[in-house]
């Protein structure tokens, strides 16, 4: 019987300020969330792959709604990695200076909501910051 | 056949659920003219998590005295009342069923925003890493706005007069949300809810319920003056969960192509032989890329069809002139329901904002953020 969640090593990596997405070692597609089929091929040869986390700013909102142990205003987008996938991802920038196509790098943060996380309560989130390149 | 229709007006109410589903489906049985004992079938949307009544249909079987083959309740979101329909449609058209009953009921009143609703919204996202991050469904559709401006180049605010056009057509209909129509200033200058979504670009949460019954029983169809037919079904999932495709541009909405390509066929019609539309488009963007996805225009064109007058009610191919989930006011699992209800009414020329001789209309449904669609052709039949 399996006993640890299949997305642990993402967790615990990201804790160690790696980023980890997923490969499929069939058809090379890279891919997140992590899970053990490949969503392009079906295959179930992928594994685990560091990404560097820089990407490109592929849409952004600041959000002015926003649910109980949430801040007024939430800013977040999507972002391409230069790896492959796209991530939905909080940005910790500001929004009026922020625009598609911009340089950015997703990494290891504090989560600081008081969102229940469940089993990950006291696991780091990640966030996204504007990269000068 | 579509045997009757009935819907409550939007709006609040200090009543129990259970106590809008009887009344809308007393009202539907009476536009049918059949007594409770003719259903055989029951079909529903899950009604919201914060509802208090959970087993909702075999509560109201009970209450309504149904022996019935086949019961429903069904959960995803905005498509759960299309599904809840098209399952009918499939069970009457099998011969498992003679005369299926498919209702809906939301209240949204007695929730607050920030609370239960939210939770709900933020549970559907992927539990671990994007729910945490707090988004709401305009948050990403705010996205996908900004995207659809950035890629066709489309000015921002032009997206406004899709508003301004579905809030006109349903300003003559009593039982909307709203009794007067919007300017695009009022609309440009509403609050903002997630940039660059305005407030009035938001569908207005109400509470609300509808109902339908459909039937291939002889005697039942026989009574029915102003017949309509399910035409055809369609439905898709793209592989997609609210923004998260691994490719292609969020501004294309492959879900709406697939099901409305599968239920013209099944109907019969081409694009040309529909006169008018009843889409689920929750934000003005969302119109535009339906007329898109729909083939009416080019990709990108779907704004400058409203600006030229294309979609209005006397326009060369009708969008939302119910108003549509904009207009109305938008309780999720009724919305298509109600669309429903407003294709047959200009299938009978009782539509508030009557297209003149409509005889086919396409009607869709969506969940998340337009991942999945139901798409329905309904017909006037023979009089």
């Amino acid at each position: 019987m399996e006993r640890t969640p299949y997305t642990e090593p993402f967790w615990a990596a990201l804790a160690d300020d790696r980023l980890l997405i997923h490969a499929c070692e069939d058809c090379a597609e890279r891919f997140f969330p992590p899970a053990p089929l490949c969503p392009a091929c079906g295959s179930d040869a992928v594994d685990w792959e560091e990404s560097s986390g820089r990407g490109t700013l592929y849409s952004v909102t600041r959000q002015h709604a926003t649910a109980d142990g949430f801040p007024d205003r939430i800013v977040a987008g999507v972002v391409e990695l230069d790896d492959g996938p796209r991530i939905l991802t909080p940005i910790d920038a500001s929004y009026e200076a922020l625009s598609i196509g911009d340089r950015v790098v997703v990494e290891a943060c504090d989560y600081p909501h008081e969102y229940d996380r469940g089993r990950l309560e006291s696991a780091p989130f990640f966030a996204a910051t504007t990269l000068e390149e | 056949m579509v045997a009757g229709t009935a819907q409550l007006p939007n709006g609040t109410y200090s009543v129990p659920e259970r106590d809008l589903a009887m009344t809308v489906v007393r009202d539907v049985l009476d536009d049918a003219d059949i007594a409770p004992s003719a259903v055989d079938g029951l079909y529903m949307p899950s009604p919201r998590p914060w509802t208090e009544q959970k087993f909702f249909s075999t509560a109201m079987i009970r209450l309504l005295g149904i022996e019935a083959d086949r019961t429903l309740e069904v959960s995803t979101g905005g498509t759960s009342g299309g599904k809840a329909f098209q399952a009918a449609v499939r069970d009457v058209q099998s011969g498992a069923v003679d005369t299926a009953l498919v209702f809906a009921v939301e209240r949204n009143s007695t929730v607050e925003t920030t609370g239960p609703y939210f939770e709900y919204i933020l549970q559907t996202f992927e539990s671990e890493f994007e729910s945490p991050i707090g988004m709401s469904i305009p948050g990403i559709y705010a996205q996908s706005m900004q995207r659809y401006c950035h890629e066709y180049d489309v000015d921002r605010d032009d997206l406004a007069e899709i508003v301004v056009k579905n809030r006109d057509n349903a300003t003559d209909d009593p039982e909307t949300l709203f009794d007067s129509a919007v300017t695009r200033t009022a609309v440009l200058e509403s609050r903002p809810v997630a940039e660059p979504i305005r407030l009035f670009e938001c569908p207005a949460p109400c509470d609300g319920a509808a109902a339908i019954v459909v039937t291939a029983d002889p005697d039942v169809a026989a009574a029915v003056d102003d017949p309509a037919t399910v035409a055809g079904i369609g439905s898709h999932h793209a592989a997609s969960h609210h923004l998260a495709s691994r490719h292609g541009s969020m501004t294309e909405l492959s879900a709406v192509r697939r099901a409305a390509s599968e239920a013209s066929a099944a109907a019969g019609r081409s694009r040309d032989e529909i006169d008018v539309y009843e889409p689920y488009a929750p934000f003005p963007h969302v119109e535009a890329i339906v007329t898109e996805e729909l083939g009416l225009v080019d990709r990108g064109e779907g704004v400058a069809a409203c600006l030229d007058g294309r979609t209005a009610p006397d326009g060369e191919f009708p969008i939302s002139p119910s108003g549509g989930c904009l207009g109305r006011g938008h309780p999720p699992m009724v919305t298509p329901l109600h669309n429903y209800v407003h294709a047959v009414r200009q299938l009978r020329g009782t539509a508030s904002s009557q297209v003149p001789d409509a005889t086919t209309v396409m009607t869709t449904s969506e969940h998340g953020h337009v991942n999945g669609v139901t798409a329905t052709v309904f017909e006037r039949g023979d009089r």
